[in-house]
């Protein structure tokens, strides 16, 4: 059964995807590629604008990526809120200090994720190109990477994904077909050692 | 009168007597189901309920006609051209795939409609706890959680249906949804699941076939796209296939290996094969006349009736070869030879009938189709004996008793010696056969009965591991006044074997629409959010979230009818959901599934036992029972019906002959049942048919030799019968079907057995020296 949840698991993949690993993107275009980073870390500020509210709202925090450890979300303005994935699962840490947890072993699509991520740092596009049609186009300084849902389960949700990086993630803006949009600005992104 | 027209009348008793019979029974016949198949209806009509018997029905169906089909490759695109290879053959074949993302768009827009009543268990725990700071935390959380979207705020703010909708059960726990198919990611494999539904029962052959076919063609279309791919196909269809491919194989080299020595035989005896012509006229007539007269009690025929009636009527046989060794080689004039047998025939007829008379008493529907089918189909071998041989065979054959066919004879003459081997053997067999008692089990399990190719077993077994399913022990069979009720037992239940086994995954109607009871309860938790804006704008605004979203929130609750989702709505989006519901007689029925590695089937019986109007039913133990019930009744009446033949032997015999008479079969029987029990061999329903065979025969073999005073005609009639009897039922011992080679075993031991034995019914001091 296709749930909203995986839906936005989806999603949520090619967020990551796109914002950790452009360069393997590019690789779909044949661009000569860098080496993609194992990890980073970034600030960030993301705009979440609903449909029908003219406020939108803003967060603000810090992510942290390494292909051992997983990622690691967490927003510091204007409450406090902990996203970490790892081989293990996923747990959420609420504004309250409650912790919910997902274990990989009983959410199956999990897996999937961990497999898409894995599969986009070694440079296999292939499942990326599963949902989306992938478009690049070079910059002064670094792309920008298109991406537009093929038709399918993520098409009924995102219009369009639009993502500029220059080694590492700079801008990512979601529109979805609700009327919603995500724009997520990173900043300070820098390329990190790779824990042991 | 003259001679000529009274020997015409008594075939044409014969004819209309198996005309009627047969003409009656075409009137009766049901013609939507003549030969019944359904195990079910064997059992009493008190055990029987509506209910039940329509769940069973409904889950067996579902199980045989489920194909599961996995194509997988070290390449995820790989894989994926073989499943869209796999998925055109399939289709072409006449089995479409079922589409998950179809039937789950409909059923998300449905929820999505009736969100407010759809909370899992721990979230309307926690916002009846505290509403307004749960919900303001669960949107917040919502908001900050880099999977969710903006857009699904004014549907789900606190993200409490996607948490609803995770929670429902997975068919296939370790595989997720991928457009047409699904799919898993494990050891560096990806897999690509299929699922197509049979039209047929996949019990039947047409349905076994197709599916055979489809999966061949398959294979190929995979193999051709894709040939690093590999395919793994399992369903109950394929195993029926391999099942029936191999019992046909098995019947054609075993029948025609029995006709083929039978006819030899025969021809070797007698020169001629108007015998086997003969034989196979009493022994058809016999079983015609035995299923026109169960139809004609029943409208039906049950296919275990057959196979075990017809079985039955091996005995039958007997009488023909009586008839044919007295006509070629007895010592009497030919037109003397029906006079010769008739005594043997006959008291042969009123033993056996009595034998199986017994099994009317059953109250087995299947014991008593079996005992009207075997009285009756004596009845017409012995009168097809009777009436139309002496027409058929006026002139004796000028044919020489050949040297070979004396050797039955003088046999019998040296076993009617006296001389103490004839205590000391049996003894020692007797003996020898005891520690084989010992090792004597017994077994009803259907699955014991088959024999299915290990390479299919191992596939399915990794089919089953890949997919993370556990086979439920059975299922639970909520009844309830309506279906509401049903669906608030059901939860209980669920609540209960939650406790009892937390691991355990639960399948039934109420995890897709919970009670109106139950969502109105998550309503009720609305309203009471939504009860005071003012408060929950203060929430907002003190964790930092815009306060005006609550307007917009507030509005959406109160222009929603508050209604909760019903059944009827939801198996109208989502048919496929109505195998959780049987009605049968105005009654309704819920049905649900428990998979769980540890449990065992009394401790769901203690579960459903907790709770009002719930059972646990265990359909392979069900069956198991019926065949247990069928074993022990057909042997305690067969016992009943010996001690009467014995009391009839007494009258005919005298109490001394009687002993003497019934002590070789019963020595065959102890000795087969010894030898099964030194080989393993199980006993179970077809073995107790092959013993009451065994009994039947033997009985034959010591009156035919009383009555003839052991003649030369009569030990060639008995040891014609017994050799054919070996050929037919005895080959059956090689099968590699196990309930056809166990069935065999017994009566190729039993038959021998009491062959060999049957002198021993003749006192030394009596036997005749002709």
């Amino acid at each position: 059964m296709i749930s909203m949840k995986s839906m936005a698991t989806q999603l949520f993949c090619a967020l990551l995807l796109i914002a950790s690993v452009p360069s393997a993107v590019a690789g779909a275009a044949a661009v000569p590629l860098p080496t993609p980073p194992k990890s980073f870390s970034a600030r960030f500020v993301e705009t979440r604008t609903l449909p029908g509210f003219n406020q939108p709202l803003v967060s603000r925090g810090q992510v942290a990526f390494s292909r051992v450890r997983g990622v690691l979300w967490e927003v510091t303005a204007p409450y406090h809120y902990v996203f970490k994935m790892g081989p293990s699962g996923v747990e959420e840490q609420l504004p309250d200090g409650s912790v919910r947890r997902l274990d990989a072993e009983h959410a199956p699509w999990l897996a999937v994720v961990r497999h898409i991520f894995i599969s986009a740092l070694t440079g296999d596009t292939s499942d990326l190109e599963h949902y989306f049609d992938v478009r690049i186009t070079a910059l002064k300084v670094g792309r920008r990477i298109e991406l537009s849902p093929k038709p399918g389960p993520m098409a009924k949700a995102i219009k369009h994904i639009s993502v500029i990086e220059a080694g590492t993630p700079q801008f990512l803006r979601i529109d979805e077909t609700s009327g919603g949009r995500i724009d997520i600005h990173f900043l300070d992104a820098q390329v990190t050692a790779e824990a042991p | 009168m003259s001679v000529r027209v009274t020997a015409l009348i008594k075939p044409l008793i014969w004819i209309v007597a198996l005309t009627l019979l047969c003409g009656i029974a075409a009137m009766r016949l049901d013609l939507r189901a003549p030969v019944d198949t359904n195990l079910l209806d064997l059992l009493p009509a008190t055990q029987q309920s509506p209910l039940l018997d329509a769940a069973t029905e409904r889950t067996q169906t579902a199980f045989l006609r489920d194909l599961l089909l996995v194509v997988s490759a070290t390449d995820y695109a790989q894989a994926h051209q073989g499943a869209e290879a796999a998925k055109i053959a399939l289709t072409a074949a006449g089995l479409p795939l079922a589409d998950p993302a179809q039937s789950a768009q409909a059923l998300l827009g449905l929820y999505r409609q009736y969100h407010y009543g759809f909370l899992t268990a721990a979230d309307q725990q926690q916002l009846h706890k505290d509403p307004i700071s749960t919900f303001t935390n669960d949107v917040a959380g919502e908001f900050a959680n880099p999977a969710g979207m903006a857009g699904v705020f004014g549907t789900d703010p606190g993200g409490y249906l996607g948490r609803y909708l995770m929670d429902l059960p997975q068919p296939y726990p370790n595989f997720t949804p991928d457009g047409a198919f699904m799919s898993a990611q494990r050891d560096g494999q990806s897999y690509l699941l299929l699922r197509a539904s049979l039209p047929e029962a996949a019990l039947g052959e047409p349905g076994a076939t197709h599916a055979a076919r489809a999966v061949a063609a398959v294979r190929s279309a995979v193999k051709a796209q894709c040939p690093n791919c590999k395919l793994l196909a399992t369903g109950a269809a394929l195993f029926s296939a391999a099942a029936q491919s191999e019992a046909r194989q098995e019947v054609f080299w075993l029948t025609a290996a029995s006709m083929l020595f039978i006819a030899l035989l025969l021809l070797l005896a007698f020169r001629s094969l108007q015998p086997l012509i003969l034989g196979l006229l009493s022994v058809g007539a016999g079983v015609l006349a035995g299923a026109a007269a169960v139809v004609i009690c029943f409208r039906s025929v049950h296919i275990l009736t057959l196979v075990c009636g017809t079985t039955l009527l091996g005995i039958a046989i007997d009488y023909a070869f009586l008839y044919f060794a007295e006509h070629w080689f007895g010592e009497g004039p030919a037109e003397r030879t029906l006079n010769s047998v008739l005594p043997g025939l006959t008291m042969g007829l009123i033993t056996g009938v009595i034998a199986f008379a017994f099994l009317l008493l059953a109250g087995f529907p299947a014991l008593t189709q079996i005992a009207i089918f075997s009285v009756v189909g004596l009845i017409l071998s012995y009168a097809t004996v009777l009436l139309v041989f002496p027409l058929l065979l006026r002139r004796r054959p000028a044919l020489r008793f050949a040297h070979l066919l004396q050797c039955p004879q003088r046999l019998l003459l040296l076993a009617c010696k006296p001389s103490r081997w004839r205590q000391i053997v049996p003894l020692t067999v007797l003996l020898l056969a005891i520690p084989g008692w010992l090792q004597l089990h017994t077994s009803d399990d259907v699955r014991d009965l088959q024999n299915f190719p290990k390479p299919l077993l191992n596939v399915d077994q990794d089919v089953h591991r890949l997919l993370g399913q556990i086979a439920p022990l059975g299922f639970f069979l909520i009844a309830g006044g309506n279906i509401q009720q049903a669906l608030q037992r059901e939860e209980i239940l669920f609540k209960v074997t939650g406790a009892e086994f937390p691991d355990a995954t639960v399948l039934g109607l109420s995890r897709f629409v919970p009670s109106e009871a139950r969502q109105q309860m998550d309503l009720k938790t609305w309203a009471t959010i939504y009860r005071d804006p003012a408060a929950l704008k203060r929430a907002f605004a003190h964790i930092g979230l815009p306060p005006e979203y609550v307007n917009t929130l507030e509005t959406d609750w109160h222009n929603d009818p508050h209604a909760p989702l019903t059944p009827h709505t939801l198996l109208a989006a989502e048919p496929e959901l109505r195998q959780f519901v049987v009605r049968a007689d105005g009654q309704l029925a819920l049905i649900a599934t428990l998979m769980a590695p540890h449990t065992t089937a009394r401790g769901l019986e203690n579960a459903a036992a907790q709770v009002p109007g719930v059972s646990f039913v265990a359909p392979l133990q069900r069956l198991t029972g019926i065949f247990r019930q069928i074993r022990w009744r057909a042997t305690w009446l067969v016992v009943a019906g010996y001690v009467l033949i014995s009391l009839l032997l007494i009258w005919r015999y005298g109490r001394r002959n009687t002993l003497r008479m019934l002590y070789p079969p019963l020595l065959s029987l102890a000795v087969t049942l010894g030898v099964l029990g030194w080989l393993q061999v199980a006993v179970n329903i077809f073995v107790i048919v092959g013993l009451i065979l065994v009994l039947g025969v033997g009985r034959d073999y010591t009156v035919f030799l009383r009555e003839g005073a052991g003649s030369r005609s009569t030990a060639l009639g008995v040891t014609l019968a017994a050799l054919t009897t070996l050929c037919s039922f005895g080959l059956l011992a090689f099968s590699a079907i196990p309930a056809l080679h166990a069935f065999g075993l017994a009566t190729l031991i039993g038959i021998l057995a009491s062959y060999l034995s049957a002198p021993l019914s003749i006192a030394p001091d009596t036997r005749e020296t002709t």
